[in-house]
């Protein structure tokens, strides 16, 4: 997106810059109510800018896996697994027709890499909540998708599993070679996963790109959540900790 | 005569009627499917409501230009009730396609407010001193009695059966994908807003026609009560479904079968049937909840 202006009716930000990189992971990164959705929406080409252009290197736009937050989906239709992977192939399949032995044969073999092929018939409501995020995972793989876009998806999950889920996203951005957003709040999510960050809250008008590296620095994401944060190595990783009070 | 056999000897009489019914329960029985699962039982309510506006607004305008729409052959076809009936329902089902909102208002608030505007309408329409003298027999072709249902009106329920079937089945999974989940229908590039109109429009049209030839009572209870005793009892779309219209067209046929022999109201008697089919759903929550 070039000097893009994103908002509904009046900007939410000043105009910007985002570019995703062929495959590289960008994480995006911002507290509740910043703008992540509107800026995602903007960047699929759902929500109009009010200014700028999107520009797409393709010359179309790419085919999109797209993992939707979870407690957006209602639990209780009366679909197997299956049933909602094989969704993901409905743009490949086209209008008028049914899904075919290679439809079903690309869900399931999505399924088996993502580690659910077992659940394939068990009715949605009977899922875990992180068989569920695995299942809308497998659905986005089976589109065949270039661009994989993940919105909040380790919410609601301990650290351990948030780490599990990143670590499969990681695997399969490998596998496919896809280019990969992730849209969260989290910020544990984003250290070790994303190659660039970009940091958006429309309240204080703060939007920043730039590589992993730079972005994840104390003072930037002390400004972005309002608090103190302080970054402590352990072994090889880097731990975040959130302070109490503001920034000065 | 034993009360099956009483019944079939007037079969010349309930022949009609009932063919009606079993239609109207089975393709709605469908229909309620999709209805249920995305929370919309209040539109087919409202549909219904505003498919009458439509005929009470025909009634309205052939009494301004002193035409009778219920004269038999002498109507001219731009003031037949049921172009308008189908009219008002298609235009209110694209309007709900575009899930008005408001900052403070859900769509269930605009489809509820469809519901009543559209109840007082004709209302109003049916009181007005122009028709009022009709009103009785306009409150029939409104809203139908199911118990004599012109041949006319069977083959209207068939033609709209026929177009709701053929879309579902021609594009059944784009339907399924953006009523269960738009947002990444939309994202994917299945065109939500298409397939919506096409499912508020297949069920406006049955609804509409439906209404006309078996009663209103009948056509909401049929577009709930099946989907949701379906939906009770297993967890596979392909049973729910087939479950949905079985469960409709028994309580259509059997429903005119008690009503007759037992000389009850007959919309009221389907739906009382109907409900006998929620009975293993709910004995299943309460085992449940026993537990």
């Amino acid at each position: 997106m070039e000097r893009a202006v994103i908002g509904y009716r009046t900007p939410l930000l000043p105009p910007i810059d985002l570019t995703v990189r062929a495959n590289s992971t960008l994480g995006v990164l911002g507290p509740n109510g910043a703008g992540k959705t509107a800026l995602l929406k903007a960047l699929l080409g759902l929500l109009p800018l009010l200014g700028g252009r999107r520009v797409l290197p393709l010359g179309r736009t790419p085919r999109v896996g797209y993992v939707p937050q979870r407690d957006r989906l209602d639990m209780s239709w009366p679909l197997s697994v299956l049933d909602v992977v094989l969704m993901g192939r409905a743009p490949l399949v086209g209008p008028m027709k049914r899904y075919g032995s290679r439809d079903r044969d690309a869900a399931r073999a999505a399924m088996q890499e993502i580690g659910i092929g077992d659940l394939a018939d068990r009715p949605l409501y009977a899922l875990s909540g992180g068989q569920h995020q695995k299942v809308l995972i497998a659905r986005a793989i089976a589109a065949e998708p270039e661009l994989l876009v993940l919105d909040e998806p380790t919410s609601a999950m301990d650290p351990a599993a948030e780490r599990v889920l990143l670590d499969l996203v990681a695997r399969l951005k490998s596998a496919h070679n896809l280019s990969v957003v992730l849209v969260t709040h989290q910020l544990t999510a984003i250290p070790g996963f994303a190659d660039e960050v970009a940091l958006i809250d429309r309240e204080r008008g703060l939007f920043e790109v730039g590589p992993a590296e730079q972005m994840l620095d104390p003072e930037k994401l002390g400004r972005l959540y309002g608090r103190v944060v302080r970054f402590a190595k352990v072994g090889d990783k880097i731990a975040i900790l959130i302070g109490d009070g503001a920034p000065r | 005569m034993s009360g099956f056999a009483d019944f079939w000897a007037g079969r010349d009489l309930w022949r009609e009627p009932m063919i009606a019914g079993v239609l109207a329960g089975g393709i709605l029985g469908y229909i309620g499917v999709f209805v249920v699962l995305k929370r919309m039982v209040f539109v087919s309510a409202a549909l219904s409501e505003i498919a009458g506006v439509g005929v009470a607004f025909a009634f309205w305008l052939g009494a301004v230009m002193g035409i009778d729409p219920h004269a038999h052959g002498t109507i001219p076809l731009l003031l037949e009730p049921t172009w308008f009936s189908l009219v008002f329902a298609c235009l209110a089902a694209a309007l709900f396609s575009l899930r008005p909102g408001h900052r403070k208002l859900a769509p269930e608030t605009i489809v509820g407010l469809g519901y009543i505007i559209a109840s007082a309408l004709v209302l109003a329409i049916l009181n007005s001193p122009r028709i009022a003298q009709e009103a009785h027999a306009v409150g029939d072709i409104l809203f139908g009695n199911a118990v004599t249902v012109p041949r006319k009106q069977i083959e209207a329920l068939f033609a709209a059966t026929v177009v709701a079937v053929v879309a579902h089945a021609v594009f059944f999974k784009e339907l399924l994908f953006v009523s269960y989940d738009p947002e990444t229908a939309v994202v994917q590039g299945v065109g939500v807003f298409r397939y919506e109109l096409l499912l508020n429009l297949a069920t406006a049209v049955v609804i509409s026609v439906a209404t006309r030839a078996v009663g209103a009572l009948p056509v909401f209870a049929f577009s709930v009560i099946p989907a949701a005793a379906a939906l009770m009892i297993t967890d596979r779309i392909g049973v729910t479904i087939a479950l949905a219209v079985i469960f409709g067209v028994v309580s259509a046929a059997l429903g005119y079968y008690v009503s007759w022999v037992e000389q009850l109201p007959t919309g009221a008697t389907m739906v009382v049937v109907a409900s006998v089919f929620l009975l293993p759903g709910l004995v299943k929550i309460v085992r449940r909840s026993s537990v």
